[in-house]
């Protein structure tokens, strides 16, 4: 398919001896949101750190614009457009905002001068980090921390952007308030998400396909539509 | 009088046993790695200096360069190919100390073997005594342990909190697994870590050479104020580690006042277990709780 901006082919992933993720086929299309559910355990969280470089595939291909990446790396996945929301505290506790912005940007080799610019594009995009940006993370909320790991993320200005259960530990109301301003974002810069959501009534409601994984396997592919009926989705947990 | 004396003493080699626990806390800090070949750095930048500054009589920056680029070498190459192939095979930490408590050993041997078993001590214009006031003997380098102690920290403080190797290296004592995740490989942080911590140990092995002087197993020695001092200051806080090196010189010396040195040990021990038992998360460190 012409529109897909990654493609992984056949990707097998273990940990030490045990495969977790066996011959996985995805495409994540330019400017769309792919939700991605399944029960605890079924690999997602692994699926996208090996997409992402975090966790060494055992084989399979990974395509970014069509081209064949020969071991993805975090680093070399931002640079290609790529950032990744992980699940759980994406911040150090004891690095100030700021501190935690600058090493995002070290690490993936912003130019120094246009680091200042892309805080403030950031900053634009989730006023809010400005009225903490300059505490330690450890002494934020759950869903302050969880925008500013999201922000880090987007430090790179990705194209796609995979995020890790950013619902976790947070009030549902505080969630919506997350998924706004992304949604709008995807919907200006034509976005791609990879989106892992246990809140799938508000996470389909900005999704465009869903992926049902069972036991690192996709076992379906459909339509939010179809999925709002929760019967329908208890049925591949 | 012989009270002050001992103080001032006590705060000479209590700001060299900061500066020494303080490359050891940023090393297991850091890496969760225990250096126990800290004190092997140690010996060997003393024993650099020694060579080349009392038997070659090279000028003493170059000596103390010289001592700077060994052990900083030393500790990068221990991190690359000792830890880090055990790190990637078992990653125990237990097997990683045992590792580096053999290195240690290797290192007090070589040592001995080359330079004997001996005390050695640098002559210096510096280590002679003045008596300052009535009865009071103070050297110059005691000034300059204290200068040099501060600098030492308050340079270390400004390069963690503001240059971007500084900060990556609290991140790596935070999480390695998001220090990747951001795009850094944590190993070469590591790295970098050990580089630091190493090179903090130069000053002080240099002026201990100076005044109470060492031999080859000055190693263990170190070792046990390293890691009493990240234990009473708390482990994972630098401060900490600076303040209670201070404090084990300064208890050492006051005990000369009514036991004989060879009790100076049991004085360190003393301190440790009463912190252990008393306090365990040391002054600085946080309370662990799982
Ligand atoms: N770092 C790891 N080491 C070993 N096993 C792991 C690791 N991470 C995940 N697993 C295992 O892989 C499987 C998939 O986990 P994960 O990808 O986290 O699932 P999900 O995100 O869907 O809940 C689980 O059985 C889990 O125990
Ligand atoms: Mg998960």
């Amino acid at each position: 398919m012409t529109d897909a901006l990654i493609s992984v082919d056949n990707l097998r992933v273990g940990y030490g001896g045990r495969v977790v993720l066996d011959d996985i086929s995805l495409q994540i299309r330019k400017n769309e949101v792919l939700c991605l559910v399944g029960h605890n355990g079924a690999g997602k969280s692994t699926l996208m750190n090996a997409l992402f470089g975090v966790v060494t595939r055992q084989g399979g291909e990974i395509s970014v614009d069509g081209q064949r990446l020969h071991q993805p790396e975090p680093k070399k996945m931002a640079a290609l457009g790529i950032g990744l929301v992980p699940e759980g505290r994406g911040i150090f506790p004891g690095l100030t905002v700021d501190e935690i912005f600058q090493l995002a940007m070290w690490a993936t080799g912003v130019p120094q001068r246009e680091r200042p610019e892309r805080i403030e594009w950031v900053m634009s995009i989730l006023p809010r980090i400005k009225t903490f940006h300059a505490r330690r993370a450890g002494t934020l909320s759950g869903g302050q921390q969880q925008m500013v790991s999201i922000a880090r993320a987007l430090l790179s200005r990705p194209r796609c952007l995979l995020m890790d259960e950013p619902s976790i530990g947070l009030a549902p109301k505080l969630f919506q308030d997350l998924l706004q301003p992304i949604r709008q974002l995807q919907q200006q810069l034509g976005l791609s998400i990879l989106l892992v959501e246990q809140n799938v009534k508000e996470a389909f409601k900005i999704s465009d396909r869903v992926l049902v994984m069972r036991s690192g396997a996709i076992i379906h592919e459909t339509s939010p539509e179809a999925l709002a009926d929760n019967k329908v989705l208890m049925q591949f947990y | 009088m012989l009270l002050l004396q001992l103080i001032i003493n006590g705060i000479q080699v209590g700001a060299l046993y900061g500066l020494t626990a303080v490359g050891f806390s940023l090393i297991f800090g850091a890496t969760k790695i225990f250096h126990f070949a800290h004190g092997a750095s140690f010996a060997i930048s003393a024993y650099v200096f020694y060579y080349l500054y009392a038997v070659l009589l090279v000028w003493w920056p170059f000596a103390i360069l010289a001592a700077c680029i060994l052990v900083v070498l030393f500790g990068v190459v221990l991190d690359r190919y000792v830890y880090g192939p055990i790190q990637s095979a078992d990653g125990s930490f237990f097997t990683i100390f045992v590792g580096s408590f053999g290195v240690a050993v290797v290192i007090q041997n070589l040592i001995g073997t080359v330079f004997g078993r001996g005390f050695i001590s640098v002559p210096s214009a510096l280590s002679r005594s003045v008596e300052t006031l009535p009865g009071l003997y103070v050297a110059p380098t005691a000034g300059i342990a204290v200068v040099t102690a501060v600098v030492c920290f308050v340079a270390l403080q400004l390069f963690l909190g503001r240059t971007n190797i500084g900060i990556a290296l609290r991140a790596l004592s935070e999480s390695p697994a998001l220090v990747r995740t951001f795009g850094l490989n944590p190993k070469a942080v590591s790295t970098c870590a050990f580089a630091l911590g190493s090179l903090l140990v130069v000053p002080a092995a240099v002026l201990t050479s100076m005044t109470s002087g060492l031999n080859a197993a000055i190693g263990g020695r170190v070792m046990l104020i390293s890691v009493a001092a990240t234990i009473v200051g708390g482990v994972g806080s630098l401060r900490g580690a600076a303040c209670a090196g201070l404090l084990l010189g300064i208890a050492e010396n006051l005990a000369l006042w009514r036991f004989d040195p060879q009790w100076s040990e049991a004085v360190t021990f003393l301190i440790l277990f009463a912190f252990i038992v008393l306090r365990p998360s040391g002054f600085f460190g946080r309370v662990v709780t799982s």
